[in-house]
């Protein structure tokens, strides 16, 4: 179903049409527990075809950028506006991945998106469960777009 | 407060019959802007006729005991066993909420689980949601199940 290329895509587009920010993509990461090293995430469960999380996890200068470019202001701090704006950018995303994968027939749902933050955490993942995790470069740095999913 | 009842029996259930532990629900409240400290939450979707999220927030601590008792082994340090019996946790939990949603069986879906660890993390509601949060106890320790629940169904 080729995961990463649906999620470079969907992400591209959104980043391009909705904030405005162009993004490069990154080779996936590979499996497995890893620390990323952020700061601020949103995320976003899936049901349907498959079930599914998806997540957008960003080191605070990445964040802020984001979050900036696309409420067009100077943040300076991860605030509700930050993980406002986190919170639709992972719906967005998921939204996007619905209609690409309801062209292949494969209904999606989607569930609310609920901020992380802080100085550290990391998210764990099932090892019965297939992890995706792609890295997108902007003038900031990188953040990721991860896809954890189980085939139903 | 509404779902409040759910959140405890479901949680009751859970608890009793998968850990072995009785737990025992304390006022439900509205969990705003506080950061969790040395904790691991589970959380996991609900999509269809009832959208939203349940999460469980366990101090690390805590997270060892139900995690020694739900696997019958002893864990003394946050690894993956813990963050998969947690993840699990909050599968198991939705499972319960989603039985009283949803008697039919057809009308709410559940995504897959996740769960975070950290020394100092917020988890905070973004949707137009109805948050509510119950507070449990068990041997002199405590833990928390939060729902929230999407106003735009």
């Amino acid at each position: 179903m080729e995961f990463a290329k649906k999620i470079v895509k969907t992400t591209e587009e959104i980043f391009n049409t909705m904030i405005f920010m162009e993004v490069s993509a990154d080779a996936p990461l590979e499996q497995g527990k890893r620390a990323l090293g952020c700061h601020v995430s949103a995320m976003i469960g899936l049901t349907g075809g498959f079930s599914a999380m998806l997540g957008i996890h960003c080191p605070e200068t990445v964040g802020l950028a984001i979050s900036g470019a696309m409420l067009g202001m100077e943040i300076e701090e991860v605030d509700a506006d930050v993980k406002d704006a986190l919170g639709e950018i992972a719906n967005m995303v998921a939204g996007g991945l619905k209609e690409r994968f309801a062209a292949e027939n494969i209904g999606l749902e989607l569930a609310i998106p609920t901020a992380i933050s802080g100085k550290s955490y990391t998210i764990a993942s099932s090892p019965r469960s297939n992890r995706v995790i792609i890295p997108f470069s902007i003038e900031q740095g990188q953040f990721f777009i991860e896809m954890k999913y189980n085939l139903n | 407060m509404k779902y409040a009842q759910d959140i405890a029996a479901a949680t009751q259930e859970i608890f009793s019959s998968m850990v072995m532990l009785d737990v025992t629900p304390g006022e439900p409240f509205k969990r705003a802007d506080s950061k969790l400290v040395n904790s691991i939450s589970g959380i996991i979707g609900l999509t269809g006729s009832t959208k939203g999220m349940l999460a469980i927030h366990l101090p690390d601590n805590v997270a060892l005991a139900i995690t020694t008792a739900f696997l019958g082994m002893d864990v003394d340090e946050i690894d993956e066993d813990v963050c998969d019996a947690v993840g699990e946790l909050a599968n198991m939990l939705g499972g319960s909420i989603k039985a009283t949603l949803d008697p039919e069986g057809s009308k709410v879906q559940l995504s897959m689980p996740s769960a975070i660890h950290g020394e100092e993390y917020a988890v905070d509601c973004l949707a137009d949601a109805e948050l509510v949060t119950v507070p449990f106890a068990f041997n002199g320790q405590t833990f928390m199940v939060e729902l929230q629940i999407s106003k735009a169904n």
